[in-house]
């Protein structure tokens, strides 16, 4: 059943154009150039429930754009969008009540006070019956180890645990739909790994829909089956993780090992030579012609080990990014 | 308990944990605005001492200006106890795209954006106005009656609900102007007007001004009406002193009506901030 239905959703923006110094300033007084930017140009995508899906893109692709436009933050330039049934611009209390947004750079806690007063706050807003609160809230502190900061000044707790006190606040309310964008922006690994885990336990234990932005490429590969690759504001891309590796992927990493630390000469035949440390010596070769490289290596030389492999997904990602700009 | 009030007042109870966090702070903000207020009783004091009432036969003595002066303390410390923190954090957070947040809550979002914080400090003025009310009846040995009690806290409720509309509007025009930190200054043009009886409005200048500042942007309402229902009964009464009353009624709803048309248009035009 699709829960996020998206059509022909695109959303422009008209920016200020401020040239430099002080007589373009003063010019900009009186007559003022903008500058129409289309954040998003017709996105169509269909989510079904239960799906965890991830919107890649480079730095303003549309991905924060579209998940504003789905949480009624912004309001279309046209098109159509239903979360749940229901018109996310129209802001109505009842889809309101069913969806979170947690935004990795922005925070909704209050600064001064421990997080457990923002989340009664919550518990207000949402109208959330005490007892169940009250189990929610101790289930969430706990999976995420923050039980002994609730009292703790939000001032005063680490970025990590600030983070994970921004994903409590907005799964109080149990939300059938949850928009993440760049939620372990500027954490450490061991801060990221705990909060993909938990993220991974959740959704898989209440079945929620999530759409997640990051460019951690480790959070995607953790939790995400489909992928949304998005760019210019479309979508260019729409499937399985294996798939951008088929369509996008075009080498192959072959890695090998040669008896009694030997290195021949003119390797590079057989393609690019990534690196060289006797006895190891990394190729990448074009997908198509692998198993000849292979054949005539093994055939005329020494080797002791051999394994070959995909490059790693953000060379994947960060060269396709690359291509999609340069063609505009 | 309907969930606004609940949701008031935990916004009530967590700004005054907060503002007792830093109680430094707190009280530095507390002396401050006592302090002015004292300074500008005694600045009236002083001027009375030159002139028997502001304006030959206007009716404001120095005790009814007394009373006039504490309406409009009352007013103030009441608007920037739960208003102004408000108006100027609501600006910033349609600069900064923290509003974001605050449209995706399940609840109006005029409400939750006009309530979130209240400044406990600014209410050492209410007491300091309440003090400088009673003082002033004493020396006028007059106890006002029931009927004019309600009416006062009716229009006192009135001028409140005016300030806070222009407030609330004039804040929402960040949205267009993208940043709006004149507001206060504006805020304290404006409403300086509204701090002398409307009587001293009068001639070339004075007359289009009153007329400015009562029916178009009705700040000279706010005090002036209250302030009379206490004060008026020691001077003669005119007849068109039932109709400034009930204009004041009809100004608050339009007041409210019309910022709450502003801030509506401004929710549908926010663009938020980069993320």
């Amino acid at each position: 059943m699709a829960v996020i239905e998206i059509e022909g959703l695109a959303k422009a923006y008209r920016v200020y154009q401020k040239k430099e110094g002080l007589a373009a300033a003063i010019g900009g007084l009186f007559r003022r150039q903008y500058r129409m930017v289309e954040a998003v140009r017709g996105i169509d995508l269909c989510v079904d429930q239960g799906e965890f899906v991830a919107f890649l893109g480079p730095n303003g692709a549309g991905k924060t754009t579209t998940l504003k436009l789905l949480s009624g933050v912004i309001s279309p330039t046209s098109g159509t969008a239903r979360v749940m049934g229901f018109v996310p611009w129209r802001r109505e209390n009842a889809y309101r009540r069913r969806f979170a947004l947690v935004m990795g750079q922005k925070n909704q806690l209050w600064w001064d006070l421990p997080a457990n007063e923002s989340f009664r706050l919550h518990q207000q807003i949402y109208r959330i019956d005490r007892q169940q609160f009250d189990r929610t809230r101790d289930e969430l502190t706990g999976m995420l180890g923050v039980g002994n900061l609730l009292r703790q000044p939000v001032r005063e707790l680490s970025l990590g645990e600030r983070m994970k006190m921004e994903l409590i606040a907005a799964l109080l309310h149990s939300p059938d739909v949850l928009f993440l964008d760049e939620p372990t922006i500027g954490l450490d690994v061991v801060a990221q790994y705990n909060i993909q885990n938990f993220l991974k336990h959740y959704q898989q234990s209440r079945k929620i829909t999530v759409l997640l932005t990051s460019h951690y490429m480790k959070d995607i590969l953790a939790l995400c089956h489909r992928v949304v690759i998005i760019a210019l504001g479309r979508i260019i891309y729409d499937g399985s993780l294996a798939g951008i590796v088929d369509q996008f992927g075009g080498h192959k990493v072959i890695s090998l090992q040669m008896l009694n630390g030997h290195v021949p000469d003119q390797l590079d035949r057989y393609g690019e030579l990534l690196s060289s440390e006797p006895p190891h010596i990394k190729l990448r070769v074009d997908r198509g012609v692998v198993p000849d490289v292979l054949a005539n290596v093994l055939a005329n030389h020494s080797v002791v080990d051999v394994s070959v492999e995909d490059p790693p997904m953000e060379e994947i990602i960060a060269a396709m990014f690359r291509r999609i700009k340069d063609e505009g | 308990m309907s969930l606004y009030l609940r949701v008031f007042l935990t916004f009530a109870r967590n700004s005054l944990v907060r503002d007792m966090t830093f109680r430094v702070n707190f009280l530095i903000d507390t002396f401050s605005s006592v302090a002015w207020v004292f300074m500008n009783i005694a600045f009236y004091t002083l001027v009375f001492q030159y002139t028997p009432s502001i304006g030959a036969n206007t009716g404001w003595e120095k005790y009814p200006f007394f009373l006039f002066l504490a309406t409009g303390l009352l007013i103030n410390s009441l608007v920037q106890a739960f208003f102004m923190t408000n108006a100027d954090e609501f600006s910033e957070l349609v600069r900064t795209g923290g509003l974001d947040f605050a449209l995706l809550k399940p609840i109006d979002t005029q409400f939750l954006i006009s309530f979130t914080r209240v400044d406990w400090s600014a209410l050492g003025n209410l007491v300091i106005g309440l003090a400088l009310m009673l003082y002033a009846l004493v020396q006028l040995h007059y106890a006002p009656g029931p009927l004019q009690i309600v009416l006062f806290l009716f229009y006192l409720a009135c001028g409140v609900l005016i300030y806070y509309s222009l407030m609330i509007a004039l804040a929402a025009t960040t949205v267009w102007l993208g940043r709006n930190q004149t507001l206060l200054d504006f805020w304290f043009y404006i409403t300086n007007f509204s701090r002398y009886p409307m009587e001293i409005y009068v001639g070339r200048w004075g007359t289009p001004l009153r007329h400015f500042f009562t029916f178009l942007i009705p700040v000279l309402v706010v005090v002036n009406v209250p302030a009379r229902i206490l004060a008026r009964p020691f001077v003669l009464q005119a007849q068109s002193d039932w109709l400034l009353p009930v204009f004041g009624a009809i100004a608050t709803i339009g007041s409210l009506a019309a910022s709450r048309w502003v801030f509506q248009r401004a929710l549908a035009s926010y663009r938020s901030a980069s993320s």
